[in-house]
């Protein structure tokens, strides 16, 4: 443990100098003092208590010497204290001895020492476990705020490379078999299968792009939360408002659940609010952000239908909660919030 | 017609240079980024410019953006956006950005050659060519929300001519897609312009344009 310790070695040369100079001077007054007692033809052997005297600091002063050498902290000061009482204790057995012997009365403060130093010696040997696990659920939530942010923008790679990748090839393939067909015009029935051909590759290029869209939406990676929220209220078959507030863009993971929030609520509302309008309010407090979407029909949406339940688990993973409850004019109301990792 | 076409993938452009060249189409330029685009479009003098929406360096929306700057720099230029998305809030953006010379397709149509190149004259001739997707999606939003049933008075026929005139397609065109007389067409979209009491006009291009600012009237 002491090789452990950090300080700095003219402060230990210091003190090791003081200490031994202190126990030299307590040596020669020792000395002198059993010398008088000698002289003065003996008898009660007083010097003892000069002795006890001079050892006192000297004893003190190891003892705490020694529990520095612990790194600061709770366990320093559990040390300290150790010393403390412990140099104590010592004092009072030493009284005890010295004095005589008979009834022994330090055991009352040795009782009271033991059980103050117990107390704390328990307190701190716990403190420890609870820092730990603070420590260990923050680095958690880190990590897996972390690990849910690489798989958004993964996602989002992924969008681009279907983009860039298999449907642009279908595009191009769609593309040959068009010219193809333009050539064939004296055989129609080779014609009309490279029509059925190009439109299967256009029905492939519509696959994935549904695909797509499912996975990370173009217009939400294009334009953000704002006019991806927009564009939502424009596809739902209500009319619906759309109100936001943002001051800058949450982490893509972040706006990714934001947007699943929105849009699956707006399906919810177009299936069981019957056509009535319905709203969307993005806003941010406190760091987080806040999705509500509510609808003015007669409500009665089914609170744990798999796409709300599938909802939750999302905006949970992030640490975030969604409620469902009726709207102040008696449609639902899809209340939630996340941690934006601003 | 002049042509210049803005594609960052290379398999696609040279896809649609071969496919637009093998139709006479004229292709006097190509670029790969926005910049690009609004040099070749001050250097070339285009009739239009097929720009595909995601370009670098960030892929969003730069190739819009620059058409639609580009556009405002020379206001006679026809926009046709490519795109592998149906966006509504960029046909939206694109529609308002000035009225005709403007279109809006999914990249797959190119490979429909005659329809795409159908498309590509009616966005240079000052015309409209929307994705039918683009067109679903907007009768289907003014339908559900406008509150009035005239879309609901419409024929399936009507409903089938509507959603053609709103692609951009000249009446001779719907007449081909139906396998109907085109007298048969004035019909129904005389038909169509009373329930909807739209003003009638001869002109293809603004009875387009009357469409759209109907189907678009409860959306913005």
């Amino acid at each position: 443990m002491s090789t452990q310790v950090e300080q700095p070695s003219a402060d230990r040369t210091d003190w090791g100098n003081a200490l031994a100079l202190e126990s030299a001077i307590s040596a020669l007054i020792v000395l002198i003092v059993v010398f008088l007692w000698g002289v003065t033809s003996g008898g009660y052997f007083w010097p003892m208590w000069v002795i006890f005297a001079l050892a006192v600091p000297i004893v003190v002063q190891l003892a705490v010497r020694r529990a520095l050498q612990v790194p600061p902290g709770p366990h320093r000061a559990l040390a300290l204290h150790g010393a403390g009482s412990g140099s104590l204790v010592l004092i009072e057995l030493t009284i005890y001895a010295l004095s005589g012997g008979g009834y022994f009365w330090p055991v009352w403060v040795i009782a009271w020492l033991v059980l103050a130093f117990g107390v704390h010696a328990i307190i701190v040997a716990r403190r420890p476990r609870e820092r730990e696990l603070e420590e260990r659920v923050s680095e958690l939530t880190r990590t897996r705020m972390g690990a849910l942010d690489v798989q958004a923008a993964e996602l989002r790679r992924i969008e681009r490379d279907l983009h860039d990748g298999a449907q642009s090839r279908l595009v191009a393939l769609s593309m040959q078999l068009g010219r193809a067909e333009e050539r064939l015009e004296g055989q129609p029935e080779i014609a009309d299968l490279v029509r059925r051909a190009r439109e299967e590759a256009g029905n492939a290029i519509a696959e994935l792009r549904d695909l797509a869209r499912g996975i990370a939406p173009p217009v939400l990676a294009d334009r953000g939360l704002a006019a991806a929220a927009e564009a939502l209220g424009r596809r739902a078959p209500m009319p619906v408002t759309v109100d936001v507030d943002l001051s800058s863009r949450p982490l893509p993971v972040v706006e990714t659940a934001a947007y699943f929030v929105v849009a699956e609520s707006l399906t919810n509302a177009a299936k069981h609010a019957g056509g009535a309008a319905a709203h969307v309010d993005l806003s941010e407090r406190d760091g987080r952000l806040v999705i509500e979407v509510w609808d003015e029909g007669p409500g009665g949406a089914d609170m744990n239908g798999t796409g709300l339940t599938g909802l939750r688990h999302r905006v949970e993973a992030l640490d975030g909660t969604l409620t469902v409850s009726e709207a102040a004019g008696g449609g639902t109301l899809v209340h939630a919030e996340l941690p934006c990792g601003w | 017609m002049r042509v210049v076409i803005v594609e960052d993938q290379a398999l696609l452009r040279e896809g649609i240079v071969a496919l637009l060249r093998e139709q006479g189409v004229d292709v006097v330029a190509q670029a790969e980024d926005a910049a690009g685009l609004l040099r070749i479009v001050n250097g070339h003098k285009p009739d239009v410019a097929i720009v595909d929406v995601r370009l670098p360096p960030s892929f969003t929306d730069e190739g819009l953006r620059a058409a639609i700057e580009a556009r405002s720099q020379r206001p006679e230029l026809g926009i046709l956006i490519l795109s592998q998305y149906v966006e509504p809030v960029y046909t939206a953006e694109l529609l308002a950005s000035g009225e005709g010379g403007i279109g809006y397709l999914l990249k797959e149509r190119v490979g429909e050659v005659r329809a795409f190149v159908d498309a590509v004259e009616r966005v240079a001739t000052g015309g409209t060519a929307l994705d039918r997707e683009v067109v679903a999606e907007l009768m289907r939003s003014r339908g559900d929300r406008s509150g009035d049933t005239a879309l609901d008075e419409l024929t399936p026929r009507e409903s089938e001519v509507l959603g053609l005139m709103a692609e951009g397609r000249t009446n001779a065109a719907i007449a081909r897609a139906m396998v109907v007389t085109p007298g048969a067409v004035e019909k129904h979209i005389s038909s169509i312009f009373g329930k909807l009491d739209l003003p009638s006009t001869d002109d293809d291009h603004r009875r387009v344009l009357a469409v759209l600012a109907y189907l678009r009237a409860a959306n913005d």
